[in-house]
């Protein structure tokens, strides 16, 4: 944990910059972005990539899905063990300061302002990397993302799926 | 429509049941035994004490939960019902493990499957690894007990249609099928076990040994967390627990339980955990090694009809064409052959990628079949399996994967590819990192021989944790006698699958089940005769 205190004591104060923040912040996301212990912003900004063409295409529809996600998110981090909760923080540390942006992804430009294809570009330079450290990245956020969009039975419609409602009856 | 619920009954009317979530001092509990873990093992085990006259309490580090709360979504069940909320995985991160952890353990969450322990696994435990008198014949009446007790019987019902493309491939390919027994009375067939029986139809322990033990007064006490056994000489003196909150954070709350007898029963996974946690004498260093996972790869196969593998029984059918094909401990792992039950998250997060490609997947949810091949590990020499070891906050599983292993998984997904297009499906798509939807079997056959495997790579799963704490009358391979008493202190016993001395080759509750049911007795019977 050495690097990790490191990095979150050196460079906390850089977050938002990181982020882009200051240049870019959408106003659905309801964060205050002093206080985002939740990393909402972050995920804000991977949610499109990993569920692209899964999240509903009209605008509303689209950002109610993404809120509840980003809720889903914050309570599946909850539910994990103390190790990994401190892992998944250490990444999402790293991903919101510039040297942390440099040594995961090689290039200190925000996330917020990479677009698509370069945020797409920077998974698939994790999910092949020869660094297991780089592809566990990738598959935590993956698995997070993904199990906590298809949690919420509101999502279920591009499925043609349901749970059986007799208990409702 | 309204379910009765045992639980909520059993509780009105009187169930000594403590939830130490709700305890505010530290507490000492003495009867004649203590049972840590309330799943397979410690279940049976409990009826079974408790109806010779004994009395008894239950400790588990799960909630109680039941009927009333099983509400058919994974949002729930798996942070309530499973370890990690599902998510726990080896210390690689390269396979996910999926465990129980309520009273009723696997019990209450598993796919209701009962196979009795094959007959070369029996044989091999006999010669290899010191095991005596569990042949078959002497388990037998032992199953046959535990089928009557748990109403295990062969599903009658049309296999659903995930299961029945397994059938199906095995008849168009001439394999071996078999037809699964079920441990359920008045299943609705809704496809739901995995996320608790919201009917009270699957016979988990959660409904029938635990409240029977309850009804005839043995103590059940919940979220509490077994810390330490302390020991002198030998024998045990007490158990240490620590309580839970309801986050299952630990409280301030201590907890000590005393007894005649200690029997653990937490599973392959915290029994080990327990007893390395205790310093308890282990001159041969086994305790938690050769941990056996039974690792499990997965295939997606896109039919043109619906298969709704969410609908139905999540399994009713098995293939054990591969799973003895070369013997017992030859040269190549064995296979068993499979269908899970598909649902969101399940799918979502056992797959492959993401966006656009992820998204196009599931949206064929309805489409899919998922066969899944669970590799037999712990036989041969290159298959030793892995190690539950103690950290600072807990335990980490290191399951290492060797060319062995990898050779198995690509024979495993040529068979699941040469089954899924025999049974008819458009596509197939083995779930590793850089495979293609294949569109025939000629395609796949020769592409599956050189896909690039690997860990993090491979999607690996399991559902079976077993060894940790081997059995046997060689003191040098083996924890327990055969009988599930430690050979160094005469007042513990292990009843869970941390006994098998390597892994089974098929599900594992029926065999704890008809193991426990005999240990159990004899145990009862001992200490009858000596109090």
């Amino acid at each position: 944990m050495e690097r990790r205190t490191f990095l979150t004591t050196a460079f906390v104060g850089t977050a938002a910059l990181a982020l882009g923040v200051n240049l870019y912040v959408p106003e659905h996301i309801k964060v205050n972005k002093s206080l985002d212990g939740e990393h909402r912003l972050l995920f804000s900004v991977l949610l499109p990539v990993f569920l692209d063409d899964a999240l509903p295409e009209v605008e509303k529809l689209r950002i109610a899905a993404q809120n509840r996600t980003l809720d889903a998110i914050t309570q599946t981090i909850s539910l994990l063990p103390a190790d990994g909760q401190a892992e998944l923080e250490q990444l999402l540390d790293m991903l919101e300061n510039r040297l942390g942006l440099l040594v995961l992804t090689g290039s200190m430009m925000p996330l917020m302002m990479r677009n698509p294809h370069q945020l797409i570009a920077m998974l698939e330079y994790w999910r092949n990397s020869f660094l297991d450290m780089m592809v566990t990245a990738y598959q935590g956020l993956r698995e997070l993302v993904l199990a906590s969009y298809y949690s919420c039975p509101e999502h279920w419609n591009r499925l043609n799926y349901a749970k059986p409602t007799f208990l409702d009856e | 429509m309204a379910i009765p619920d045992p639980i909520v009954e059993g509780l009105a009317s009187g169930w000594k049941h403590i939830d130490a979530s709700q305890l505010s001092q530290d507490q000492t509990f003495e009867a004649d035994v203590v049972i840590v873990g309330s799943g397979a093992g410690g279940g049976v085990a409990a009826e079974i004490l408790t109806d010779a006259g004994l009395t008894v309490i239950i400790v588990e580090g799960g909630p109680l939960k039941s009927s009333a709360s099983f509400n058919m979504e994974e949002r729930r069940a798996y942070p309530n019902l499973y370890h990690q909320a599902a998510a726990m995985k080896t210390k690689d991160k390269a396979i996910g493990i999926f465990q129980g952890r309520a009273v009723g353990g696997s019990t209450t969450v598993n796919w209701t499957t009962c196979i009795s322990t094959p007959r070369p696994t029996l044989d091999f435990w006999a010669k290899d690894k010191s095991v005596k008198g569990l042949s078959r014949e002497e388990l037998d009446p032992w199953f046959d007990k535990m089928e009557k007790r748990l109403n295990i019987a062969e599903w009658e019902h049309e296999p659903n249609r995930n299961n029945q493309a397994l059938k199906l491939g095995c008849e168009k390919l001439g394999w071996d099928y078999t037809v699964i027994k079920r441990n359920v009375k008045g299943c609705w067939n809704t496809g739901y076990c995995g996320m608790g029986c919201p009917v009270n139809a699957k016979q988990s322990m959660l409904v029938t040994t635990i409240p029977a033990a309850l009804d005839k007064g043995a103590t059940l006490v919940s979220r509490a967390k077994v810390i330490e056994l302390e020991h002198h000489n030998d024998k045990i003196s007490a158990i240490k627990a620590q309580a839970l909150n309801e986050q299952m954070q630990p409280t301030e709350v201590k907890l000590i339980f005393k007894a005649k007898h200690y029997i653990i029963a937490a599973g392959a996974i915290h029994t080990p955990t327990i007893l390395l946690r205790s310093n308890l004498a282990d001159p041969h260093k086994l305790l938690g090694k050769r941990t056996f996972l039974h690792p499990t790869l997965l295939s997606g196969g896109i039919f043109s009809d619906p298969i709704t593998g969410h609908s139905g029984a999540p399994q009713s059918i098995y293939s054990d064409e591969f799973v003895w094909q070369h013997g017992a401990a030859s040269a190549e792992l064995g296979y068993k052959l499979e269908v899970p039950p598909v649902h969101p998250v399940l799918i979502a997060s056992k797959t492959i990628g993401y966006g656009k490609t992820h998204a196009a997947l599931m949206e064929q949810f309805n489409q899919l079949q998922v066969t899944i091949a669970l590799i037999r590990d712990g036989f041969h020499e290159q298959s030793q399996g892995g190690q539950v070891q103690l950290t600072d906050t807990g335990f980490a599983i290191d399951y290492p994967l060797n060319e062995t292993f990898w050779r198995a998984v690509r024979r495993a997904f040529g068979s699941m590819a040469e089954l899924q297009f025999a049974a008819g499906a458009k596509q197939v798509l083995p779930l590793t990192e850089g495979a293609p939807y294949f569109n025939s079997w000629k395609e796949a056959k020769s592409a599956i021989e050189t896909l690039d495997l690997g860990p993090l790579k491979t999607v690996i799963v399991s559902a079976h944790v077993m060894g940790g704490c081997p059995m046997g009358e060689d003191t040098k391979l083996s924890m327990v006698d055969s009988l599930g008493n430690s050979h160094y202190y005469e007042n513990l016993s292990v009843m869970d699958g941390s006994v098998f001395p390597t892994s089974l080759g098929a599900n594992p509750q029926l065999t704890i089940y008809g193991m426990t049911a005999r240990n159990a007795t004899l145990l009862a019977e001992k200490l009858k005769s000596s109090s």
